[in-house]
């Protein structure tokens, strides 16, 4: 959190040269242990994200840090879900869609550019869903599906693989002896970390989590929560929640988004002790939302 | 309310109604009076399939008793035993199939180095002489059963009018006639003395026999040299055969001498030559055969070739339009696919007669195809014409239930796969197809129950020949003409007498295809309901 007071948050999307000019050098002041923490790794710069004829996001403008979590948050249809997907470009299964404006780049390089292959940007860039969605298949073969679609069908090799993210899931010891048995056959906290397995052993730099929580039980969303904590440690995650109390526990920093504009950027603590930001400040109280 | 209520508690005026006359049809209130009605449609429904298999069963039954009653005569008037000495001549033709062969290969091989037909014709001089001593040395034999095949017909039309006579007496006396009846006078079949001018002749017959066997071993010791060297090894072989049928001779000798007349037949037999018959021989002068093999062989056939061509066609468009189209083509092809059902079939054996038979038969007359096993093919109608036709019916089918399957398939599985970098055909055949692969056979099934019910396509475009096709040409079997199940109940079922035996073994092939078309229908609801996924 040594950077966190370099970055301004966008109080109004027409605002953009504030923040353009208050860009930070993160770099320099980090002396955290782990390489890379805290340094930006996604651009998000000025996009506009339209559905059709109807835009969604407007001149979103933040930089993701490397190695945290980060958190979106906001009413129901305020975009956040949108740029998540934007982020894996996942949007692009949906017709019609597209950044009208701006750019999103990760380690400099723009994942919307004429040579990205959005298959290899999603090797790099994992996601988990809302909803568990095993496939029905056998655990083991869940999380080998990821290597064996690179043309990994090494026994070994997948046997290693599985292993570790199971363990890296903190699901290793609950199924270890039932590996080949369907993955549909797990609780739903089980199957929504057998997802996360699923995504972490293709080894990707970025976990993308949409509300991975809002269908578990009190008792899985913890469990949940303690491997975001440990994931953070390899992965730079950023997830969409609807409860702000999750955000407020397992997030570094925390985007406040309404109506489609990104209204406040800045550090977990600060936006929930002292944000700048009125709307911000009602939504994180409760008042509205 | 009650009255024991408004005791303790005195009706006041804003009390709690609840109680309301309502109308009645025959003591029913209109609620219960609904759900007879709808219940009763569905109880017609069930009926009605009962009565269908009731009927079935019914007609169809008494075929094993008539059938083994055929069975019996057939052994008891002799033709059985004239049919064990046929063997021996039907085995001799096959050999000499065998020789024409060689020397049709010989002949071409001839005409290949440049030959004219008439000097290929002259070096094979030899060889024909040879044929010729091999053919005639069957010739004393054949006369014997030729006349023996007379005599033990003559037994059995003696008995077949006796039955006739004996019926008719039963009519009269039925209706109370006695005067008519005692003029009709039984000649009763004294299977026992009539059979012995047949059986007596198995001295003669051996002594034939032996004549015969001697003949042809003397005539295959001098084998003709061939002009064609690579053809030998083939007249070689045949020496073997010959001499491998000639050793088999006292096999047939023994089974005459066991053969007995009275040994009865069991209902089992009647039951196997229907299952196992590979004869569907009607309206003979010998004997009627009613074995379903050829049938059911066609039957088989035309729909493997149905499905051969409609599974890749029906599933590969039911992924094309659920998972790769834009919108605006799943709008066209939809309902353009499903309106094939709508085509007659009658329509389609029109068309499978009139273009397909003629343009399949022409292409397969191209040098570059000649590569396609069976082709080129001389019969217009046959296996391959039905089942191109059929697969036209089973498409529709196919395709509207494997893309109901497919879309069943949650949309979370797909972006799943996507989110972990797979490709969209890797989705496809990844996830999609193995998700809704249950789904997918059970339509491949129901297109097989389609299919082998259809009718009409085979019995205009199958060629209708009751044979069981010839597997030792492999693939080109498909390419000769067939009959099938449903094409012979459409054809011949105009024509029987009801209640002859012909008539209930027609049943009897309806109820073989309504337990097919039932253990598919039951197999594809199985199949669906234990592999559903369920969606956690």
């Amino acid at each position: 959190m040594v950077t966190s007071s370099n970055f301004q948050s966008t109080t109004a999307p027409m605002d953009s040269s504030a923040t353009t000019t208050g860009r930070p050098a993160p770099k320099a002041s980090a002396a955290a242990p782990a390489p890379g923490i805290g340094r930006t790794l996604i651009d998000i710069d000025h996009v506009d994200f339209y559905y059709g004829a109807k835009q969604a996001l407007f001149d979103v403008n933040v930089k993701l840090e490397e190695k945290r979590v980060t958190a979106f948050i906001g009413p129901s249809g305020c975009g956040k879900s949108t740029l998540l997907r934007c982020l894996n470009r996942m949007n692009d299964l949906i017709d019609g869609t597209a950044i009208r404006k701006g750019s999103i780049k990760i380690r400099d390089v723009d994942i919307y550019g004429r040579d990205v292959d959005p298959i290899e940007l999603r090797k790099r860039v994992g996601m988990v869903f809302q909803k568990s969605n095993p496939f029905p298949k056998s655990i083991y073969e869940n999380i080998a599906y990821g290597l064996r679609i690179q043309g990994r069908n090494k026994k070994s090799d997948l046997d290693e693989v599985v292993e570790k993210s199971l363990r890296g899931a903190a699901l290793w010891d609950e199924v270890k002896d039932r590996l080949h048995e369907s993955g549909l056959g797990l609780s739903g906290g089980q199957q929504q970390r057998l997802c996360i397995a699923r995504t972490i052993a293709v080894s990707p730099e970025v976990i993308l989590m949409d509300e991975p929580c809002s269908a578990l039980d009190p008792i899985a969303t913890a469990k949940v929560e303690e491997l975001i904590h440990e994931l953070k440690k390899e992965f730079t995650i950023i997830i969409v929640t609807h409860s702000m109390q999750q955000a407020a526990r397992c997030s570094d920093k925390t985007a406040f988004f309404y109506m489609g504009q990104l209204i406040e950027y800045d550090d977990t603590k600060k936006i929930f002790m002292n944000p700048s930001n009125p709307q911000t400040e009602a939504y994180v109280s409760g008042r509205f939302g | 309310m009650s009255s024991a209520n408004s005791d303790t508690a005195p009706a006041s005026p804003g009390t709690f109604l609840i109680q309301k006359e309502r109308t009645r049809f025959f003591g029913l209130t209109l609620d219960e009076c609904i759900k007879t009605f709808f219940g009763g449609n569905a109880v017609v429904a069930v009926v009605v399939l009962g009565l269908i298999t009731l009927f079935l069963f019914r007609e169809g039954a008494d075929f094993f008793g008539q059938n083994r009653e055929s069975l019996r005569v057939y052994r008891q008037a002799g033709l059985e035993y004239v049919d064990i000495m046929r063997e021996t001549e039907r085995d001799h033709t096959a050999l000499t199939r065998y020789l024409f062969d060689i020397r049709l290969q010989a002949l071409k091989a001839l005409t290949a180095d440049g030959l004219s037909v008439a000097e290929a014709n002259a070096k094979l001089a030899a060889f024909d002489d040879f044929s010729y001593a091999y053919g005639d040395a069957v010739l004393n034999v054949r006369g014997l059963v030729s006349d023996l095949t007379e005599a033990a017909s003559a037994i059995k039309t003696k008995a077949n009018v006796a039955d006739d006579r004996r019926i008719e007496r039963d009519q009269y006396l039925a209706a109370g006639m006695t005067a008519e009846a005692a003029a009709v006078t039984v000649e009763d079949v004294d299977f026992a003395t009539e059979v012995k001018a047949i059986t007596g002749t198995l001295p003669f017959y051996k002594d034939e026999l032996t004549n015969f066997g001697t003949e042809l071993e003397r005539v295959v010791t001098e084998l003709p040299v061939l002009p064609v060297p690579e053809v030998q090894p083939r007249l070689e072989r045949f020496r073997q055969l010959t001499r491998q049928y000639v050793a088999g001779f006292p096999d047939n000798v023994e089974r005459l001498e066991n053969w007995d007349q009275f040994a009865p037949v069991p209902l089992s037999r009647s039951f196997t030559s229907f299952i196992f018959g590979t004869q569907w021989l009607t309206a003979s002068f010998w004997q009627d055969w009613y074995g379903v093999v050829p049938l059911f062989v066609g039957s088989l056939m035309v729909s493997t070739i149905a499905l051969f061509i409609a599974v890749p066609l029906g599933v590969g468009a039911a992924v094309y339009v659920n998972q790769i189209a834009s919108p605006r083509e799943q709008r066209f092809i939809k309902p353009f696919i499903e309106f094939i059902s709508a085509i007659p079939s009658v329509v389609l054996g029109f068309f499978g007669i009139a273009m397909l038979g003629t343009a399949l038969r022409a292409m397969s007359q191209w040098e570059a195809m000649s590569w396609v096993p069976g082709f080129p093919f001389a019969e217009r109608l046959n296996a391959l014409t039905a089942g191109c036709l059929l697969a036209v019916i089973a498409v529709p089918t196919i395709f509207t239930l494997a893309e109901d399957a497919i879309n069943n398939v949650p949309r979370a599985f797909k972006e799943a796969s996507f989110a972990l970098g797979a490709s969209r055909l890797q989705t496809i055949l990844r996830i999609i197809v193995p998700a809704s692969l249950s789904g997918i056979v059970s339509a491949v099934l129901l297109g097989l129950g389609r299919v082998i019910g259809e009718t009409m396509v085979v019995l205009l475009c199958a060629g209708n020949r009751i044979a069981i096709p010839d597997f030792t040409e492999g693939l080109a079997a498909f390419m000769q003409p067939v009959h099938t199940m449903t094409g012979i109940i459409a054809q011949e079922m105009g024509e029987v007498v009801r209640g002859s035996i012909h008539y209930r073994a027609l049943f009897v092939v309806g109820l073989l295809l309504f337990f097919i078309a039932l253990t598919i229908n039951f197999l594809a609801q199985k199949i669906v309901r234990k592999y559903r996924i369920s969606v956690g």
